[in-house]
């Protein structure tokens, strides 16, 4: 289907278009925003411009590909899911042999200004393009094998790429999101079973294959997934990052230490809490009340997703913004669960929070899209 | 695409009629089939996110409910000293039975290299290899100016070598903490302590891990966080440890003796208050195992606990002890005693082929030493009755001490328990055990008959076992050996203010080539002291001695093992908090004279 098939004239032009953005999204985005800065603040031991001063000008540029990317009609970004998918492959590939190289793992190109880590932008590319492939496709054929085939592969290619890095977090979180928008196209259950039972099936190949000469995982993978079922076992070890993250939660108690009190992270026991342990602090200064308020406004933020996706008559927009609320779910259940061990240390951000350049662009891109399919969606009665 | 017609067609004929555009009609319509069928897509859409929103509110709650849990739990208040030990004190510390320090971390820095941030290598290389002498030059440089990554220059550095390694001002020279252990005393308790490595490393921390003694038996004990630090309590006392090291070192010396174990033990509790072996070793620099030569002569081996010798004649009085348990003898029964004694094509003699005539009672069996009244005792007891004995005082098992390398010392048996065996481990030959196997059977014999487990762990009051032998036989050994001391072999063990009992043991060391060394003895004394009312035995072992000071040399343990066992009791027994019995000078010492 083409864009002449949207009945333009219900849908709002020119620049009175950003009267009908997602307004709630779009503060619920800010106050989350908003929290992260405090929480850098207070990380850096109640300095601005250690991470909070950046934090916040990257915040600002992305508010900026937020408000852009929403003004520019949704059909053009559905015309455009390709070639960004293309691109973002290509600088995948790109990492792979010219990356620059951080903790061991290669993950980023170096704009001069700042870091890109092109898995991050995957994230998002790949939704887009799942979602317009599946726009494309005659609702009919949405089970057939062979149009099974098609995203599955579309999913794995990037997923190998960041394998490659090796960066287990984003593979994950690749991985389920691709699932997620298979399954609200419409991909008949079956398939999901299938793929249930092969991952059950990989887990075990990959705890037999330990130890032996073909072992499918890298060494400290092993050992993260060891120190997840048991994390005392080597406090001071692998398992550091869950044993602190842990006494920090639980010191914070339900009402929290107050702003700025937190022994545990400001004392410098908790390596990455700027980055992917940032909750911890949160946990620790404001309690359980904080961290579960935190976890509303999230919440807040997948409710009006799935509102305006549901009120969206055009499948595209509808399944890009039930994407992208997906992705970013993904993003704080796995960092949430893996920061209260309930999940393996694998690194993921808090979305909107964690300090980092990449994710925070990439994730206001996002729902600059969001916000495009809301304003253009078709309105009135069809 | 299916055409639907009809109806479609009918508007656009009756459009026509009325002059419309069809056209428009038909685009009209296939726009309505579009609308109709995205309305079925976004109904299965709609159906499939109800399932995704229930699961999604799952996990919401998963992550809520563990936060609550988390908020809920009654942590280990993280005050920020509290979590600086958590961190530094990650191994707890191990003390004696006073809580003395014996071994306890320290904090330190290992050094590391990162090639590739380097800007002198070559100048960096060579400032190291000065400030640490064991590092080689030509190596560094190698591995500076390679294509590594990342490098340890040493696992564990000073305070002052880390100022050095500051002061060349390399870049690319990192240092993360360490934590070592240390053994505050040296060589002091080497053996039990055992010692400990680095396990898995990192740049900020490293695991330290017992590889030996109490360090490895207690590993999981002294890494587990849930303790808290507790420190492990040892059952060793420090000071009397001190003064047996000292004097066994002494004697060992004085002796010629190659090597020496000592253990003193607790009689009612088993807990072994002191155990030395010489030669010893510093645990904070655990030497490497000897690659060549005898195991047995590694300082690193525990003679006490490791080494299993034939004990020789201390065994009689466990002979003794069971005869009078069965009901067999008392302490007067005479028993026949002509040397030698024919068996087969064996002949039993005494030692020095002495003979003590016709008939010797017990008690003189055990104060003259004899082979033959005690082979002739254990013929009557028998085989069967024997071996269980043996069992029971736990002669057949590797001693269950907690240290790591006990359950590798199982005693040696003969292959075939034969009646000619019954007769020869009567008198503690043929048979192999450790020294400790030897202070537990005594202690157990000793301390009224009950059963005790050598332990190297603190315990609260005495824990009884099962009773092996009865409250009046166990009297009956404690006075036989303590006539041993007042007129028998072992005459130089006499304490004064003590009354020390006990019994000497001589053999000759197997050759590994078969037979026996002419000149090379196993020399041990095995007492007990008080003699009346026993607390510790103790259990001296002297490896190849020979006391020069006669006209021949001489190596029974008369000569050798029970002087030095003698000192070691002259100088612990205080320590132990055991009062001399001064006795009162007698009057006619004293000349009362009338002043006029």
């Amino acid at each position: 289907m083409s864009y002449l098939e949207y009945t333009v004239a219900r849908v709002p032009t020119g620049p009175g278009k950003i009267l009908y953005m997602n307004w709630a999204l779009l503060v619920l985005i800010i106050t989350v925003a908003c929290i992260g800065f405090v929480m850098l603040f207070s990380v850096a031991g109640g300095n601005m411009s250690t991470w909070a001063e950046p934090q916040i000008q990257r915040f600002l540029i992305g508010l900026g590909i937020l408000f852009f990317v929403a003004m520019v009609p949704i059909w053009f970004w559905r015309n455009m899911a390709g070639f960004a998918y293309a691109a973002s492959i290509l600088l995948l590939l790109y990492v792979e042999f010219l990356g620059v190289e951080g903790k061991g793992a290669q993950r980023w190109i170096d704009l001069g200004f700042m870091r890109l880590q092109p898995s991050e932008l995957t994230k998002i590319t790949l939704v887009m393009l799942l979602v317009a492939y599946y726009d494309w496709l005659d609702i009919k054929k949405v089970s057939n094998p062979i149009w099974v085939l098609v995203p599955i592969l579309l999913i794995l290619l990037p997923t190998f790429l960041v394998l490659r890095q090796p960066d287990l977090g984003t593979a994950l979180l690749l991985v389920m999101g691709g699932a997620v928008v298979m399954f609200l196209a419409g991909v008949h259950w079956a398939y999901f079973g299938a793929v249930a039972a092969l991952g059950a099936g990989t887990v075990a190949a990959v705890f037999t294959s330990r130890g032996t000469g073909w072992q499918l995982l890298q060494d400290y993978q092993y050992r993260r997934i060891d120190t997840f079922l048991n994390p005392a076992s080597d406090p001071l070890g692998a398992g550091y990052h869950i044993t602190q993250s842990q006494i920090a939660l639980g010191s914070g108690g339900w009402a929290g230490k107050g702003f700025m009190q937190g022994t545990q992270s400001r004392l410098n026991f908790l390596p990455e809490k700027h980055t992917d342990f940032i909750f911890t602090t949160l946990a620790e200064e404001f309690g359980f009340l904080g961290g579960i308020s935190l976890l509303a406004l999230y919440g807040l933020i997948i409710f009006f997703c799935v509102i305006s996706a549901v009120s969206n008559r055009d499948r595209f927009g509808s399944l890009l913004t039930l994407g992208i609320a997906a992705t970013f779910f993904l993003f704080f259940a796995v960092n949430m669960s893996m920061v209260m061990g309930l999940a393996p240390v694998v690194g993921v951000p808090l979305p909107l929070v964690s300090y980092g350049g990449s994710a925070m662009l990439v994730l206001m891109g996002a729902f600059g899209l969001a916000q495009s399919a809301h304003i253009h969606k078709p309105r009135g009665r069809a | 695409m299916t055409r639907t017609p009809l109806r479609p067609l009918a508007r656009i004929l009756s459009a026509r009629q009325k002059g419309e555009n069809p056209d428009v009609i038909e685009r009209e319509n296939i726009r309505l089939r579009h609308e109709e069928m995205r309305e079925k897509a976004r109904q299965r859409a709609e159906g499939r996110l109800v399932v995704l929103a229930l699961l999604f509110f799952c996990i919401f709650g998963v992550v809520g409910g563990r936060m609550a849990t988390l908020a809920s739990s009654e942590p280990a208040e993280p005050t920020a000293k509290a979590s600086t030990s958590r961190i530094v004190a990650q191994r707890a510390d191990i003390v004696d039975r006073s809580g003395r320090i014996l071994a306890t971390n320290l904090r330190t820095h290992s050094l590391y290299a990162q090639p590739p941030h380097m800007v002198e290598p070559e100048k960096a290389a060579r400032a190291l290899a000065k400030i640490f002498p064991d590092l080689d030059e030509a190596r560094l440089i190698k591995d500076f100016t390679g294509s590594r990554k990342f490098l340890w220059v040493k696992k564990k550095i000073s305070p002052e070598q880390k100022q050095l390694v500051h002061q060349i001002g390399e870049p690319g020279l990192l240092f993360g903490p360490r934590e070592m252990r240390l053994y505050p005393n040296g060589k002091l308790a080497a053996h039990i302590l055992g010692g400990y490595g680095f396990g898995r490393e990192g740049v900020y921390a490293a695991e330290v891990i017992g590889t030996a003694g109490v360090e490895k038996a207690f590993d999981d004990f002294l890494r587990d966080p849930a303790e808290q630090g507790r420190p492990l309590e040892l059952s060793l006392d420090l000071t009397v440890q001190a003064a047996v090291e000292r004097v066994l070192f002494g004697g060992m010396r004085l002796m010629n003796a190659k090597g020496a174990t000592a253990v003193i033990m607790d009689v009612h509790t088993g807990e072994i208050v002191s155990m030395a072996s010489l030669p010893d070793f510093d645990p904070n620099n655990r030497p490497l195992p000897l690659i060549e030569g005898d195991r047995a002569d590694d300082p690193l081996f525990n003679r006490a606990v490791q080494g299993v010798y034939e004990l020789g004649s201390t065994f009689k009085i466990i002979t003794a002890a069971q005869g009078m348990q069965l009901g067999l003898v008392n302490a007067h029964t005479e028993l026949d005693s002509q040397s030698p004694l024919v068996w087969g094509k064996f002949r039993i003699r005494e030692w020095n082929n002495k003979n003590f005539g016709p008939k010797l009672s017990v008690t003189d069996m055990i104060v003259n030493s004899s082979n033959v009244a005690t082979a002739n005792l254990a013929m009557m007891i028998g085989q069967q009755r024997q071996r269980a004995f043996f069992s029971e005082l736990g002669f057949f098992d590797p001693t269950p001490v907690e240290l790591v390398e006990a359950p590798g010392a199982k005693p040696l048996l003969p292959k075939n328990w034969s009646e000619i065996v019954t007769i020869t481990t009567s008198y503690g030959h043929g048979m192999s055990a450790s020294p400790l196997h030897l202070a537990t059977a005594y202690a157990s014999l000793l301390n009224g008959g009950y059963r005790v487990k050598p332990t190297l762990l603190k315990r609260q009051g005495p824990l009884l076992g099962e009773r092996v032998v009865s409250e009046e036989v166990s009297r009956a050994a404690r006075d036989m050996l303590r006539q041993v001391v007042t007129r028998g072999t072992a005459t130089f063990a006499e304490v004064p203010g003590y009354k020390v009992g006990g019994k000497t043991g001589t053999a000759d060391k197997p050759n590994p080539r078969g037979g026996y060394y002419e000149d090379k003895v196993i020399a041990t004394f095995a007492g007990v002291f008080p003699a009346d009312a026993p607390q510790y035995v103790v259990v001296v072992t002297l490896d190849e001695p020979v006391e020069t000071s006669g006209s021949k040399p001489r190596r029974t343990a008369g000569w050798t093992a029970v002087p030095v066992a003698a000192e070691i009791i002259r100088r612990t027994a205080p320590l132990l908090g055991l009062r001399p019995e001064i006795e009162a000078a007698t009057l006619d010492e004293l000349q009362l004279t009338k002043s006029r």
